[in-house]
């Protein structure tokens, strides 16, 4: 793959982002014990990690590297992380922490991941670099104000263009000006796509992911009349969304057609685990992964959606009702979720994401709802949702 | 307005609100050259603020990482490139990347890198 083959080895082979690069790389130059750390914002595919990884090369920095989304409490953060910010080697060499997607750790806080950072930056011996998604989001701006902070963002269209010029002109393919640009313009700012795309314009039969000819409607179109998994596939790889649009749009066009409520129930389930994927190759940053992605939604989702009237319907939101449906829900949960935590004395995060299952599996006996009921001041709405959520 | 990213320009009086929203924002002051935007400012909502402050529509335009000069001019992405979203710095006409700039933007990267890193030691 050239995405790997031309991944930069060097912060000055990276593209975009110039003034940011430069001040991480001075920042860290002249780091002290208890000088600020690092935060950098910025979306997803933007080069923060690599910029990270390639500085602690080019310092000679050991570095320990965490996906703050993965690891949550200060219990676990203490052990992989702890001894680190407080040790340096017997020689005086230092260790980069690096805390990627910090997002994901941020308004937990019955986790006590936050505290733990707070904790780790005041006595650390140690850089730390975070990295987080969301520049808008109000834990991060918090969290930003006792950081030096630098933002992220797409490289410009002309930039990525250079990129992969470079790229065809070390690999010795001739490449029109045109379809270069056709390349540019559809990644939409992804370095990361646009190489592909080039890739699958370099004749070595390999079909990129984002090789896109196909409208969002005539793609999904095809993927749902496709007569076998493979031209599923194919029609899938063709159409021109992002891998989690195409998993979103799916989704909505599952929903809005009248499927019977057992074939309903395990499209949802598949296009469940497809999110949950995506969800890990966000986190974990494996693009190579998002090959599975649609050989997952051709033959687990398209077999049980076989002689029905799913159609893409067009870029609408879900049906009223329904949008209506899923809001009460989830203020319902919401609450449930406040109440529960007040009374069981647990946060309400992990009341809503660790109890309420049980809970709710529970309610089938009237009498352990109706206690329920009593002990948590729930007006009668809540046993109607409690009974329906029970028969689940 | 067209307002070059990097660059100083000047603005009636907005106000105070509007001017405490800039700042917030990461607008750079200064009572001499007056502001800037620059890869610090949250480029949406600055730009947002400055033009219903002014009451018209706020262009961006961004600098050549490599001559410093004003890079959209003749840009075949003008129409695709949202300058808000993008890194503030670009390669103008004349060192497009089909004129094989790319060893010079790295050689730029690490002079620059190299002269920052002296100011900073200074």
């Amino acid at each position: 793959m050239w995405v790997e083959k031309y991944r930069p080895r060097r912060t000055s082979e990276m593209v975009g982002n110039e003034e940011a690069r430069i001040a991480v790389s001075i920042w860290l130059e002249k780091w002290k014990p208890r000088s600020k750390p690092m935060l950098i914002v910025g979306p997803p595919g933007t080069g923060k990690t690599t910029l990270v990884t390639l500085l602690a090369g080019e310092s000679g920095l050991n570095m320990v590297a965490l996906n703050a989304s993965d690891v949550r409490t200060k219990e676990k953060l203490g052990r992989r992380i702890g001894e680190a910010t407080k040790t340096v080697s017997l020689f005086g060499g230092r260790t980069l922490i690096f805390l990627d997607e910090v997002d994901g750790l941020l308004g937990r806080s019955d986790y006590g991941g936050v505290e733990f950072i707070k904790d780790a930056v005041k006595e650390t011996m140690n850089p730390i670099i975070m990295a987080a998604n969301d520049p808008d989001a109000d834990e991060i701006k918090k969290l930003g104000a006792a950081c030096t902070t630098v933002r992220f963002r797409a490289p410009p269209p002309r930039e990525v263009e250079l990129y992969l010029r470079m790229i065809a002109r070390e690999e010795d393919f001739e490449v029109s000006d045109e379809e270069l640009r056709r390349c540019v313009k559809t990644a939409g700012g992804d370095l990361r796509q646009a190489i592909n795309s080039l890739q699958s314009r370099g004749g070595d039969g390999a079909r990129s992911y984002k090789d896109v000819s196909l409208g969002i409607a005539q793609g999904l179109n095809a993927f749902f009349e496709a007569p076998d998994a493979v031209s599923a596939v194919d029609a899938l790889r063709q159409t021109a969304l992002q891998p989690i649009e195409k998993v979103r749009e799916i989704q909505k066009s599952v929903l809005k057609a009248e499927l019977p409520p057992e074939t309903l129930a395990r499209a949802l389930e598949t296009l469940s685990r497809a999110d949950m994927l995506m969800g890990k190759i966000m986190r974990t940053q494996q693009w190579r992964l998002l090959r599975y992605l649609d050989g997952m939604l051709a033959q687990e989702l398209l077999p049980l959606l076989r002689g029905s009237n799913v159609r893409y319907i067009g870029t609408g939101d879900l049906p009223f009702p329904v949008l209506l449906r899923i809001w009460n829900d989830s203020k319902k949960v919401k609450e449930l979720s406040r109440r529960y935590a007040a009374a069981g004395h647990t946060g309400a995060g992990s009341a809503r994401t660790q109890d309420l299952p049980y809970i709710f599996s529970l309610c089938s006996d009237a009498e352990f709802r109706e206690k329920l009921e009593t002990t948590l001041d729930l007006d009668e709405t809540f046993d109607k949702f409690l009974q329906k959520e029970a028969g689940r | 307005m067209k307002i070059l990213v990097g660059g100083w320009f000047t603005l009636p009086r907005l106000g105070t609100d509007a001017f405490s929203a800039m700042m917030k924002q990461g607008v750079v002051y200064d009572k001499k050259l007056g502001f800037k935007l620059d890869s610090a400012t949250d480029m949406e909502l600055a730009v947002r603020t400055i033009s219903s402050a002014l009451g018209e529509e706020v262009e961006l335009t961004v600098r050549c990482f490599i001559c410093g000069d004003e890079a959209c001019p003749g840009c075949p992405y003008i129409e695709v490139c949202d300058r808000r979203k993008v890194s503030p710095l670009c390669l103008c006409e004349k060192h497009a990347p089909e004129k094989g700039a790319y060893a010079l933007y790295q050689k730029t990267f690490e002079d620059s890198a190299g002269a920052s890193a002296r100011r900073t030691a200074r």
